[in-house]
């Protein structure tokens, strides 16, 4: 059964949730198992991504080797955590909560010019931080949970919360994390609300760009998947300025995705001519 | 070779390969010839490089096996009053690498392809660490037919199941580590990727009026998912086996090798074939792309393209050619 909750999705966004969820439990099992792990955690802020992934683990593992952490910060909302808190009850995983004010306030002291830029960055290089402690002592891999859109349009902070062992969701638009989400039953209040990167109060992601998910989504999808021009997406009723902008910001963002080059020098250089799987015999640890 | 069977029992053994794990794979490819023998298979498919894994890159080299190896040999000997496909890196005498697949029968290997086409394009990247195969051909078996084996991409050229058609293939055995990609909610079966081969192996054993059999392997490489949905076509296009996608397991059916005959008499499109027409056609084709003969089916002024040599606007060759005047 299906989620009640409205929300918009462009036809041509539109997948086989049951082929998705049934692909992504076997990718999560597949990295664990390549891994030598069983268990993985996650930061669960409240919003639909993370949501998401939390299911999507619990249904691959089981809720009993997921770790949520929620890691607010003063200024987070408070729906937020009501809102994490509700999927850690649903899914019945083990969860902890670490508020990050300490840290960061610690680093910048309580009256600081720092632009939200450089907090919001430091807010999410804290929460990596903990969670690749807590990768330690709960002896679990850490789970992506960027989606497509916002690692296309480089909404992410590098080392921050684009970093994990792996993603599941990476390749799903905003659109269709919130059709998977709603095939899986996330909290209606979690598919409904406003996506927000929850950095200061009334923050969205929608505001914040200028435009809407499913438009970007669309045009990401044409431009990218479907490898359509910018002519040709223009033909299809897109405004050239919105097109142009959104391709200088995949453009800008391309480092973000990729694994820093190394200067050459020697005869094999990782990445280069030294290609091996991530995982392979005797990668996994005992 | 012996008497042709009334039926034969194909069994698909649709596994995830651990990813360079060689051993580990000889041991369940071991356990599934066993399990097949036990379930009266006569014939054993297991999916391109079950023996190692897809996604080796550098570890090709470290996995890779002589046709004299004895863990094949071992592999062979558990085929006796079997027949069965087995998938492998294969190096040369000469140190070169093939994703090769070999029949097995009776004890010895009686057959070796290696893959014609590797794909090097969007998510692919074999040509960089294998070596293209040379050969096609089909090749007579145990079970009183011939037997046509392409390695995944090999299907993706509509040559491949031609020639082993019009060499004596009765059953067209395909291979495969196929990706699963494009989830779009309009497929039919949920994935393009399935929607693909489903198409091209109906389409194959309609045309070239034999058996085609699919082996596709399950589980995960790296970030790629392979989605099974092994079949088995009849020779007028109806599927008589389609197993589940992504559930990894040994599949049979019984396929009737009279069903052949009757198709090829009713409908007798290989003896229709004319594949000396063919061959002076690419002939001439070949040639023109050279730019060692003028394009005869160019419009005037056209843009170089596929069938044009760059530059040929005139009736002389490349490398003979002059000035252009006026």
């Amino acid at each position: 059964m299906t989620s009640p909750v409205a929300f918009e999705l462009p036809p041509e966004l539109a997948i086989d949730t049951d082929i998705a969820r049934r692909v992504i439990g076997e990718f999560i099992r597949g990295q664990l198992g390549q891994a030598g792990f069983e268990r993985a955690v996650l930061g669960l802020s409240g919003g639909i991504d993370s949501a998401l992934v939390a299911y999507l683990t619990a249904e691959a593992i089981g809720a009993d080797k997921l770790l949520c952490v929620l890691m607010p910060y003063r200024t987070s909302s408070p729906a937020s955590r009501s809102d994490a808190e509700e999927v850690v009850r649903r899914l019945g995983t083990a969860s902890e909560l670490v508020d990050v004010t300490p840290m960061v306030d610690g680093f910048y002291g309580p009256e600081t010019d720092a632009s939200d830029l450089r907090r919001g960055n430091f807010m999410a290089r804290m929460r990596m931080s903990v969670l690749y402690d807590r990768s330690v002592t709960w002896g679990g891999l850490v789970v992506g949970t960027g989606n497509k859109t916002e690692s296309l349009i480089g909404y992410t902070t590098i080392f921050g919360d684009a970093a994990c062992a792996f993603n599941p969701v990476g390749d799903l638009y905003k659109s269709q994390v919130r059709q998977l989400a709603a095939a899986m039953d996330v909290p209606d209040s979690i598919i409904a609300k406003a996506p927000s990167a929850d950095l200061w109060p009334g923050q969205t992601d929608e505001i914040e760009s200028g435009f809407s998910y499913p438009e970007l989504d669309r045009l990401l999808f044409w431009r990218i998947d479907k490898r359509r021009s910018i002519d040709e997406v223009v033909a299809l009723g897109f405004e050239r300025d919105l097109v142009e902008r959104v391709d200088r910001m995949v453009a800008g963002a391309e480092f973000k995705r990729q694994v820093p080059p190394i200067a050459k020098l020697g005869p094999r250089t990782a990445g280069v001519d030294y290609l091996y799987p991530r995982r392979r015999p005797g990668s996994a640890r005992e | 070779m012996l008497a042709r069977m009334d039926t034969i029992r194909v069994a698909l053994a649709q596994l995830a390969p651990s990813l360079g794990e060689l051993d580990r794979n000889l041991v369940r490819h071991h356990e599934l010839l066993e399990q097949a023998r036990a379930d009266k298979a006569d014939l054993v498919v297991f999916p391109e490089l079950g023996l190692t894994g897809y996604q080796l890159q550098d570890l090709a080299a470290e996995v890779s096996l002589r046709l004299d190896d004895p863990r094949l040999a071992d592999l062979a000997a558990a085929t006796e009053g079997l027949s069965a496909i087995v998938s492998f890196v294969e190096e040369s005498a000469d140190h070169r690498l093939f994703i090769a697949a070999a029949l097995l029968e009776d004890g010895a290997i009686r057959h070796v392809h290696r893959k014609l086409f590797l794909p090097t394009y969007g998510l692919f990247d074999e040509r960089r660490f294998f070596g293209a195969g040379d050969m096609l051909r089909a090749v007579p078996s145990r079970l009183g037919l011939g037997l046509g084996i392409g390695i995944c991409e090999d299907f993706w050229h509509l040559t491949v199941p031609q020639i082993l058609a019009l060499d004596g293939a009765q059953i067209l055995i395909n291979v495969s580590s196929s990706p699963g990609r494009d989830l779009a909610a309009t497929n039919e079966v949920g994935l393009g990727t399935a929607t693909s081969w489903r198409t091209l192996m109906r389409t194959y054993a309609q045309l070239t009026t034999s058996f085609v059999v699919f082996c596709n392997r399950v589980g995960v490489d790296e970030s790629i998912s392979f989605w099974g949905g092994s079949e088995v076509i009849a020779p007028t296009g109806a599927a008589l086996l389609s197993a589940p996608m992504y559930d990894e397991g040994l599949f049979s059916v019984d396929i009737a090798p009279a069903d052949i005959r009757r198709e090829r008499i009713g409908l007798p499109l290989l003896r229709d074939e004319r594949p000396e027409l063919q061959l002076r056609e690419l002939a001439r084709i070949i040639a023109e792309r050279a730019g060692m003969a003028h394009d005869s089916t160019s419009e005037p002024g056209a843009e170089p393209g596929l069938d044009l040599a760059p530059g040929d606007r005139s009736p002389h060759p490349i490398g003979f050619r002059r000035e252009a005047e006026g």
